[in-house]
């Protein structure tokens, strides 16, 4: 969606970042004392979420910048690192969690890349292996465009040797980063789909082919890619329209320039089933057969998780045997029964990603 | 202002009009009819003079007593001929509405009449002093909406087969939907949850079918479970639940038939308990037994024993 409101924080130091979003936005902005002018703007809205996707907010990052996966409970975390440089997204998925996450929702850009450099540089003297994204809250690449951050990012990872950085995006926004000297220490990660789960649930997002041509041009800039099926969406025949991704994954994009794969089927707090009734009068993502999780989401019937998974896996397996593949918060008897292992003590996914983070990024194997 | 007590002959009341009237049903009067016979009329009804007749504003239950006591006059206050349709509508609500709160029929027949004269707001803003009941805006517009419903929802809502967040629920549904909706309640009989449960689970399975609702209530198997003459209303809501759960969750449905089934068959005896966590979700498995003293302990311990060797036992536990 496009921004057609426009709001700086007073506090926001104007400077060369400032003034390069208000010049690539082409809107007067708005300059307010705090958030609360934001949260009535959109609150007064008859559909706060559609509104908070048109109205941008740049202020400053309060809270923890950089801060660990809150993952949940009863479920395998891979022990990811969150970058926290905005929240919520200009795209339009019906599955989007943010759009219960946040009362209400609000698209903001937290400018000031000195901040975000100086706690990176905290993070990059540990001796330890880190993998940092910042695709958690909001998409990593939708600013890419009209700010600088995304370029800032790459070029300051590009001058360590312990951290990752992962950028998560359904975009194909990646021109400014073309050209940076990387040093191969970004990881540009396209979420997949189906063509029936993309053009039915995703609005305003890039095609398949888009975002498989996206990915080509950045691997033939050297940058390593990564993809996440997540979530995967459990319909009549969606095994053949998975595989169908896989073999396009694959017609695109080396085994071995890929980090790794994620799977992770479609959960949802109870409250966003009213939000996509309401917002996506034609969506049916509600109708599987859910249960409520042990973590109190509603995730798939878990025969039918096990059974999607495994074609799935088998297929990437084909075209990629030692790929790193891992699940996004699943439990043991589904990495059981679908990968034959299960990372049961702390941290074991994780170090199982970090190698797969050393392996093709070039990071410090001593770390490990 | 006050209406005027007097006696006036019970053939000069026209008892078909109801235009006031806000009850629903028309109750036994039998002992309404004793009562007045024994203590007599303690609180008259009251009416409107109308082209020489009298129609009832309230009391519709009291005059028919008196009928029933073959009376020829009966005490009535009669307010004076110029009052407006307004000010007998509120007579008629308050008298009811200040003696014991009404029921959700009967705000919904008071709101749609009131609403004649008066919009949601200023509904809102007089129920207390019309209802008795403090009343939001938002409420009186369910109200309303409810009170678009076609027969027989009125009358279900009165006997207690369709909720009030039932017929919220549906209201916003097509006209044919409705009507379909209203012919199930009126053929089970179901709490609200059940009700609402039964209205998701239909709703659910045809959006994701693609079926048009209309289409799905005719349904043979569905037509089967409500036209069994042979069921009361609370087996047929049973089937028609476990029908529509069987259509909207087949793979859940299926497992836990199949795992059920192995239980069965493993015959631990019926005093130990065994099942699965709930919804499969969970990796444990539950397992308790009673025993009143110690026979009973061992004879449980040895069905367990014996069914360590039971090929579906195996099954579940290694599936």
């Amino acid at each position: 969606m496009k921004i057609d409101t426009l709001f700086i924080e007073k506090a926001v130091p104007k400077n060369s970042e400032i003034d390069y979003l208000i010049s690539m936005l082409k809107i007067d902005p708005q300059w307010i004392e705090d958030s609360k002018t934001v949260y009535d703007y959109i609150n007064d809205a008859e559909d706060p979420i559609s509104k908070a996707k048109k109205t941008l907010f740049i202020t400053q990052n309060k809270g923890a910048v950089i801060r660990e996966c809150p993952g949940t409970s009863f479920y395998t975390c891979c022990d990811y690192t969150i970058l926290h440089t905005g929240t919520f997204c200009t795209m339009d998925c019906s599955y989007c969690i943010l759009q219960a996450y946040f009362h209400p929702p609000v698209l903001q850009y937290f400018a000031g890349l000195e901040i975000l450099g100086h706690n990176l540089e905290k993070i990059f003297r540990q001796k330890k292996i880190f993998r940092i994204g910042t695709g958690e809250y909001t998409d990593s690449l939708i600013w890419e465009k009209i700010s600088p951050q995304p370029k800032f990012l790459v070029e300051t990872f590009a001058r360590q040797t312990n951290c990752l950085l992962e950028l998560k995006t359904k975009t194909v926004n990646i021109d400014s980063l073309l050209s940076l000297d990387h040093n191969g220490k970004t990881v540009i990660a396209w979420s997949l789909n189906t063509l029936d789960i993309i053009s039915s649930e995703e609005k305003g997002t890039a095609s398949l082919k888009a975002r498989l041509e996206a990915a080509r041009l950045a691997e033939s800039k050297g940058y390593r890619i990564a993809f996440h099926f997540d979530p995967v969406v459990i319909y009549p025949e969606c095994e053949i329209e998975y595989k169908k991704v896989i073999k396009q994954i694959f017609k695109y994009v080396r085994p071995e320039s890929i980090v790794w794969i994620s799977i992770g089927s479609f959960r949802f707090m109870p409250k966003l089933k009213q939000i996509i009734e309401k917002r996506f009068k034609h969506s049916t993502i509600c109708y599987g057969e859910f249960i409520l999780g042990l973590d109190n989401k509603m995730r798939y019937f878990k025969p039918l998780r096990i059974k999607i998974y495994k074609h799935i896996i088998s297929c990437i397996k084909e075209y990629a045997p030692n790929l790193a593949v891992y699940f996004c918060m699943e439990d043991e008897e589904v990495w059981e029964k679908c990968m034959g292992f299960f990372p049961k003590k702390e941290g074991e996914l994780g170090h199982y990603l970090d190698k797969s983070a050393v392996a093709h990024c070039s990071l410090n194997s001593n770390f490990l | 202002m006050s209406d005027q007590l007097c006696k006036i002959n019970i053939c000069d009341i026209d008892i078909t009009d109801e235009r006031y009237k806000i009850s629903f049903s028309q109750d036994d009067i039998t002992f309404l009819a004793q009562s007045i016979r024994l203590s007599g009329l303690t609180c008259p009804p009251v009416v409107r003079p109308v082209n020489n007749k009298y129609i009832i504003i309230s009391g519709f239950n009291r005059v028919r007593a008196a009928v029933h006591n073959n009376e020829t006059k009966t005490l009535v206050y009669k307010t004076k001929p110029e009052i407006s349709d307004y000010q007998c509508l509120l007579k008629s609500i308050t008298a009811l509405a200040f003696k014991r709160p009404l029921t959700h029929a009967q705000l919904i027949i008071s709101t749609r009449r009131l609403h004649q004269f008066l919009d949601k707001e200023q509904i809102a803003k007089k129920s207390s002093a019309i209802f008795s009941l403090k009343l939001n805006a938002r409420f009186v517009g369910d109200l309303l909406n409810i009170s678009s419903l076609p027969d027989p929802a009125l009358e279900l809502i009165h006997l207690g087969h369709l909720s009030f967040k039932s017929a919220k629920r549906i209201a916003f549904f097509e006209k044919e939907v409705i009507k379909n909706f209203l012919n199930i309640f009126s053929k089970i009989k179901a709490s609200n949850n059940k009700q609402l449960e039964i209205i998701l689970h239909i709703m659910e399975i045809t959006a994701r079918d693609a079926i048009k609702p209309e289409i799905f209530f005719k349904n043979q198997e569905l037509q089967d479970i409500l036209f069994d003459e042979n069921k009361s209303p609370g087996i047929k809501t049973d089937d028609l639940r476990a029908w529509l759960f069987k259509r909207r969750f087949p793979t859940i449905f299926k497992t836990r038939e199949m795992v059920q089934k192995k239980i069965l068959s493993i015959k631990f005896g019926s005093k130990i308990k065994f099942s699965p966590s709930q919804n499969f979700e969970g990796q444990d498995y539950f397992i308790s037994f009673t025993a009143k003293n110690y026979n009973e302990f061992a004879a449980n311990v040895r069905n367990l024993n014996n069914a360590l060797e039971n090929k579906e036992l195996k099954e579940i536990l290694n599936q």
